[in-house]
């Protein structure tokens, strides 16, 4: 399933995967410490042909209508890890919710660096 | 797994050779378009050197592929060192604990330069440094220092409690700016007749 429907009086509402990996990016990079959105493989290429910035978030709706994202992210030195990715998972969190009234399942960090000084 | 990726490595750099000698032979004259002609005949109505030739092409396929999927699947298996929060998993790529100790070598000014390489292990974490030291460091103290630094960083910073296991192996030393210095003025030309002034 490519995007997250819901049905109101008037019609459908669906959200797709970009838009919840969009404020899922925004919401990350809030936080004090993240210093950018890690990378992929497929991002980086479609980087270099398109030159726009592509979200390397991971998005996917279950079949209880549950989603899972998985963030990878470049820390900044100095900061504590853990307590960066527990910030990073609540933030997104709060921001999903608020904006989009989806149940989260699971927000899965993955810390692919830390900043290179 | 090294020995595949240097048998990979071989087989390209052999086949590269090859192509690059053939055109060379090409354009020196040696072999004539129609040796090249004769021998693709050959290969054609013989049954035997036609299946051989096959099954040489089928061979270089699955060589390629296998080589390519060495290749990928070290890219794609990166290892990290994981723990799970009420949201959900955290995953830490080993290659951002090695960034974080690459940053150690700024607070040690003997040590010139460090080149970590980091293994999650059932034991532990096993921290692999590689580094070249100044001339004027006390090595015994440096590389405790190093591995009490080490240690302590990576528990701060990653929130660890894994058994943080630091071997350090010395590379190189090299004179530091100072002492290169210092041996520079010493061989300072004097200026011939110099010590003669005037009376």
């Amino acid at each position: 399933m490519h995007k997250e429907e819901s049905r109101t009086d008037l019609g459908l509402i669906k959200i797709h995967k970009n838009v919840v990996a969009s404020i899922a990016s925004l919401a990350a990079m809030e936080v004090d410490g993240v210093k950018q959105i890690g990378k992929d493989l497929r991002s980086g290429l479609l980087e270099l042909i398109d030159r726009k910035t592509v979200a390397s978030i991971k998005v996917e709706f279950d079949k209880n209508e549950e989603v899972k994202i998985e963030i990878p992210l470049v820390i900044k030195y100095g900061f504590n890890v853990p307590e960066i990715a527990n910030r990073v998972q609540e933030n997104v969190r709060q921001a999903l919710e608020k904006m989009t009234n989806l149940s989260i399942k699971d927000i899965d960090i993955n810390i692919q660096g830390i900043e290179r000084g | 797994m090294r020995i595949f990726k240097v048998l990979g490595i071989l087989f390209y750099a052999g086949t590269i050779i090859l192509v690059g000698l053939g055109l060379i032979v090409l354009s020196l004259n040696i072999l004539q378009p129609q040796d090249i002609n004769n021998l693709l005949t050959y290969t054609q109505y013989n049954l035997n050197s036609r299946i051989i030739v096959g099954l040489i092409g089928a061979l270089l396929i699955l060589i390629s592929f296998s080589f390519a999927q060495l290749i990928l699947g070290r890219f794609q298996s990166e290892k990290t060192i994981a723990f799970t929060t009420a949201s959900g998993e955290v995953t830490i790529a080993l290659s951002a604990v090695e960034d974080l100790i690459k940053r150690l070598a700024g607070i040690i000014p003997e040590i010139r330069e460090l080149r970590p390489d980091v293994i999650a292990t059932k034991k532990g974490i096993l921290v692999d440094l590689r580094v070249v030291l100044r001339s004027e460091a006390n090595i015994p103290e440096i590389t405790a220092r190093l591995q009490e630094i080490t240690k302590s960083k990576i528990q701060e910073v990653l929130g660890l409690e894994e058994q943080i296991i630091t071997r350090i192996h010395v590379a190189k030393i090299i004179a530091s700016e100072e002492k290169k210095r210092k041996d520079f003025d010493k061989q300072e030309p004097t200026m011939p007749f110099g010590g003669y002034g005037r009376v």
